[in-house]
């Protein structure tokens, strides 16, 4: 019998009398044991459900139809008192960010306590013995140390680790994963994946894997059911689902998505963005008809229902052998680029003091160790390598937000590494810096024009025509319609902020960009659409640009050539194809096994990744 | 973490060296400039110019200002702040006498504020878009806009005068014997057993802590209610709900801890205020402590005590103040480990 099973659940938004469906008619089975994983972009309701599953969802939302059931008791209709009970005990949940998900007042121990304590499987007198079994299980190092401990004081993989003990303490029957790999690095996420795998397998646990990497989907779980705008659109088995995609959206997304496989491929850029709330309250038809490349005019009349595609798959497209058709285009070729150096280090240091000693030189930590790399005309160079590489303190020194300790940096021939004032100036006109979180990098109380012109008020200013004008022109150029010029950021979406982050940093014309993990905790379709912006500024206007991820496979569409960093080191270095195709540093093989592979068949052998001593810092 | 906060005590102490010469130099200076002859108001108002000019030269008077001042601030380091002009006695022993009673009003209405204002932020909390949070927020407003002395008014008007319920002057009722081993009265009559007298003393003290403290609690309740529904946000109380942890032990446990730390602060600045708003408490009660002790001085135009309370408020604020952070830092842990 299933332990988990939603039939037509229907969640909805309630406001002003009318009702917004935000999940609709959605039904599964979990089996003991198993992983289903729940698959869409950032929207689509996958998060919903893991908030249905606890009935904590937030205000406003409640279930207007169907049914949710564990172990044959309807979670929705079963009275609070009773399913808090099953919280914690029977049902466990690992959130997205684990930093932010315990106490930062509170010791690893107490919470560890007081959660032993609430599931009331262990003598209260022996909860440091459970607890340090727990530590031991999920393969934390040190356990008694880590009781004493309090979690701004651990990395995100160990906190995340410390909540599978947690979730795992109680033997749960179920554990909700929302996005548990995320927050963290990538040689990170294998480890913890491969971590809840274990404790499934150990615990017979059926687990509900919440994710938008249709590709770790795939490799980890039984089934998969694909989410759009709150509807299943495909539900089947892991694998068939990544091998054939059904549904259009499927496919999409997973051409979206860069690929780590043998050939690279251009992206698929999924048009505009899921609908709203509010949109699909009045939408007729299939939800996904305006962004899908196969729609017909039947698919605009009714919403397509969940039909059987082949074994046990369903689908809710009406003509799904159309699929396999969705070809992505073909993949603009790395250039050769042999231009000038526009930006040069050599020999570059930075050195952190950690901590000041009397009549002492004072302790220090090497950030960056002896770096030295070009950057030529029109280049785009990747740099890779997990938190504490010291990958971003590299583009900190180059943007003159940090001074070298030792090296020098050129930047169009001119000695930079001084950063005095005129230098500053000078950098300011022809270095420009893209920062990760648009949210946080755009000042909520300006308008956009305001804020992607800001380069011209350095420079003297400029009447509130001319910045409009050039605010209009910057905005086209980037994809935005004119009249987002007026706009606050707060009313853009995720990828419309990041795009007016990157206009801001084209308005002086810079002839360097540094980009900062731009793309990352955007959504694959979203993604693609910036990269493609990227490679077309390039080709319109040119510009060199240093480009920091952890995301290998958009390192690997993106860029022309990789620098591979480790504790502050450039370990590799060279034309992106060359180096992922045969790499030389043991590191950068570890970074590659990390990654899931393209093909679902194919072992991903993780323990490479594993084995190769990437200590996580303490 | 003892080392930490032993750090923070030695920098503290370091850094309000500086602010309390600069104090004193301040009240030494303001106080030269007023109008007034010292050495005139301490004779006979029948001496003659030359009696006075006599003590001008005695008192030191006629050396250059700052070696006035120089010889002001080394009896001051040696705890000897001259003597009081108009009452003739050690203004050193004066601000002994009276500082113990100011501290215990001070402490008791902080204690009363912050009991309230922890209370209030909760019950606010609790009732988060309900009615009564309309209600009760409006009711913190109105507590917050009557200053403290007319507090003292009306519950004077209302304990005191009609119900007759608790005393309103001084410290303690006739025929009470006040014990003087600390100066503390409550400490002093509860060492020597005498609970009479204590209880007697607690009576005296209600209405005037509580004046002063019901000013101070609505800033209290305000800050704690916001910050506990800024923590409501945070992830690890969601990750508390889905452990199945019960409301109250997620508002006790987990929210309370962390809201507790803006509050905070603002309970160090307001301590400060406070302790200046004695003052007037204490003429409106008739309360024999450093305030009525500040303002008979100040109707007198007796320098030596208005420069040793104004210096005596501004140490009480800094050692206040001080102890605030080291408190903030046992709370917080993210400060403890930078």
């Amino acid at each position: 019998m299933a332990l988990l099973a939603a039939n037509n659940l229907s969640v909805a938004l309630t406001r002003g009398g009318s009702a917004f469906p935000a999940i609709s008619d959605l039904s599964f089975q979990l089996e003991p044991g198993k992983i289903l994983g729940l698959v869409g972009e950032s929207g689509a309701g996958k998060s919903m459900i893991g908030r249905t599953i606890a009935q904590l969802l937030p205000s406003g939302f409640s279930v207007t139809g169907g049914t949710l059931d564990f172990a044959g008791e309807d979670l929705v209709t079963m009275a609070p008192e009773k399913r808090r009970r099953l919280l914690g005990r029977d049902i466990a949940f690992i959130p997205q960010e684990p930093l932010s998900a315990l106490n930062p007042v509170l010791t690893i121990g107490q919470q560890m306590r007081e959660h032993l304590a609430r599931i009331g499987k262990t003598e209260p007198a022996r909860w440091r013995e459970h607890a340090l079994a727990m530590f031991a299980a999920v393969h934390l190092p040190h356990g008694a140390e880590l009781l004493d401990k309090y979690p701004h004081q651990l990395s995100g993989g160990m906190c995340q680790r410390v909540l599978i003990a947690m979730a795992f303490a109680s033997r749960p029957r179920l554990l909700v994963a929302d996005e548990p790999t995320t927050a963290l690095d990538v040689t990170i996420q294998a480890r913890i994946v491969k971590l809840i795998e274990e404790m499934r397998q150990h615990e017979d646990t059926a687990v509900v894997f919440i994710t938008h990497d249709l590709r770790l989907a795939a490799q980890i779980c039984d089934q998969v059911l694909v989410l759009y705008a709150g509807r299943p659109a495909e539900y089947g088995p892991a694998r068939d689902v990544f091998a054939r995609p059904a549904h259009p959206y499927s496919r999409c997304l997973q051409l979206a998505s860069p690929g780590m496989g043998s050939e690279r491929r251009g992206l698929f850029i999924l048009p505009e963005r899921m609908p709203g709330l509010q949109a699909i309250k009045t939408l007729t038809g299939c939800r996904f008809a305006d962004r899908c490349p196969n729609v017909v005019a039947q698919c605009r009349t009714s919403e397509p229902p969940l039909a059987k595609v082949d074994g046990e798959r369903v689908a809710a497209c009406i003509r799904p052998e159309a699929t396999a058709a969705i070809e992505p285009p073909p993949a603009a070729a790395h250039a050769k680029v042999t231009g000038e150096t526009v930006l040069e280090a050599s020999g570059v240091s930075k050195d952190f003091v950690t901590r000041r000693r009397l009549f002492r030189a004072p302790a220090t930590f090497r950030a960056v160790d002896k770096a030295d790399f070009v950057l030529r005309e029109n280049e785009f160079v990747g740099i890779v390598g997990e938190s504490g590489s010291g990958k971003s303190t590299l583009a900190r020194l180059v943007v003159g937000l940090e001074s070298p300790s030792q090296g020098r940096l050129t930047l169009l021939g001119r000695d930079v590494t001084a950063n005095r004032t005129s230098e500053r100036a000078f950098r300011r006109e022809h270095l420009q810096i893209v920062f990760q979180d648009p949210q946080s990098a755009l000042n909520p109380r300006r308008r956009v024009a305001g804020i992607v012109t800001q380069a011209m008020e350095a420079a003297g200013g400029g009447t509130g025509t001319e910045r409009l004008e050039r605010a209009r022109a910057l905005l086209d150029e980037i994809g935005l319609a004119p009249e987002t010029a007026l706009r606050y950021p707060s009313q853009l979406s995720g990828g419309q902020k990041q795009r007016v982050n990157i206009a801001r940093a084209l308005c002086a014309l810079p002839r360097v960009l540094v980009a900062d993990e731009i793309v990352s905790g955007l959504d694959v379709s979203v993604q693609a659409q910036l990269l493609d912006l990227l490679l077309r500024l390039r080709q319109e206007r040119g510009f060199s640009m240093l480009f920091i991820s952890h995301d290998l496979s958009v390192v690997r569409y993106l860029c022309d050539r990789v620098l591979v960093m480790y504790r502050g080191e450039i370990v590799e270095s060279g034309p992106t194809e060359t180096v992922f195709a045969a790499p030389s540093h043991a590191y950068t093989r570890a970074l590659l096994a990390s990654v899931p592979p393209d093909d679902a068949d194919a072992a991903w052998n993780r323990d490479d990744g594993g084995d190769l001593a990437l200590v996580e810092r303490a | 973490m003892f080392a930490t906060i032993a750090k923070l005590l030695a920098r503290r102490i370091l850094v309000s060296i500086p602010i309390l010469l600069l104090v004193s130099m301040l009240l030494f200076m303001i106080l030269r400039v007023l109008p007034v002859d010292p050495a005139a108001m301490s004779l006979p108002p029948n001496a003659t110019i030359e009696e006075i000019e006599a003590k001008r030269v005695e008192m030191g008077l006629t050396l250059p200002l700052p070696q006035q001042y120089a010889i002001w601030l080394s009896q001051v380091a040696h705890g000897d702040f001259g003597t009081s002009i108009q009452l003739r006695t050690s203004v050193t022993r004066l601000i002994g006498q009276t500082l113990p009673a100011t501290i215990e009003l001070a402490v008791l209405a902080m204690a009363i504020a912050s009991a309230l204002g922890i209370a209030g932020g909760l019950l606010l909390f609790y009732l988060r878009g309900t009615r009564s949070e309309t209600v009760l927020d409006v009711g913190s407003i109105a507590l917050l806009s009557l200053p403290e002395f007319l507090w003292g008014l009306f519950l004077i008007l209302l304990f005191g005068v009609w119900f007759e319920f608790l005393p309103f002057t001084g410290v303690l009722s006739a025929g009470y014997q006040k014990p003087d081993i600390t100066g503390f009265l409550l400490v002093d009559s509860l060492i020597t057993g005498q609970f009479a007298t204590f209880w007697n003393a607690v009576q005296h003290l209600i209405l005037p802590a509580f004046a002063l403290g019901v000013s101070f609690s609505p800033p209290i309740m305000r800050v704690l209610r916001s910050s506990l529904l800024d923590v409501y946000q945070d992830d690890y109380i969601h990750q508390a709900r889905l452990r199945g942890l019960s409301e109250r032990r997620i508002l006790i446990g987990h929210a309370l801890k962390n809201a507790i730390l803006p509050t905070l602060s603002l309970m160090g600045v307001q301590f400060g205020f406070l302790f200046g708003g004695t003052l007037l408490i204490e003429i409106i009660y008739s309360y024999p402590g450093m305030g009525n002790l500040m303002v008979d001085a100040i109707r007198n135009t007796d320098l030596p005590i208005i420069q040793a309370v104004g210096l005596t408020y501004c140490v009480v604020v800094l050692v206040i103040s001080i102890l605030v952070d080291s408190l903030y830092l046992i709370l917080n842990p993210k400060l403890r480990t930078r």
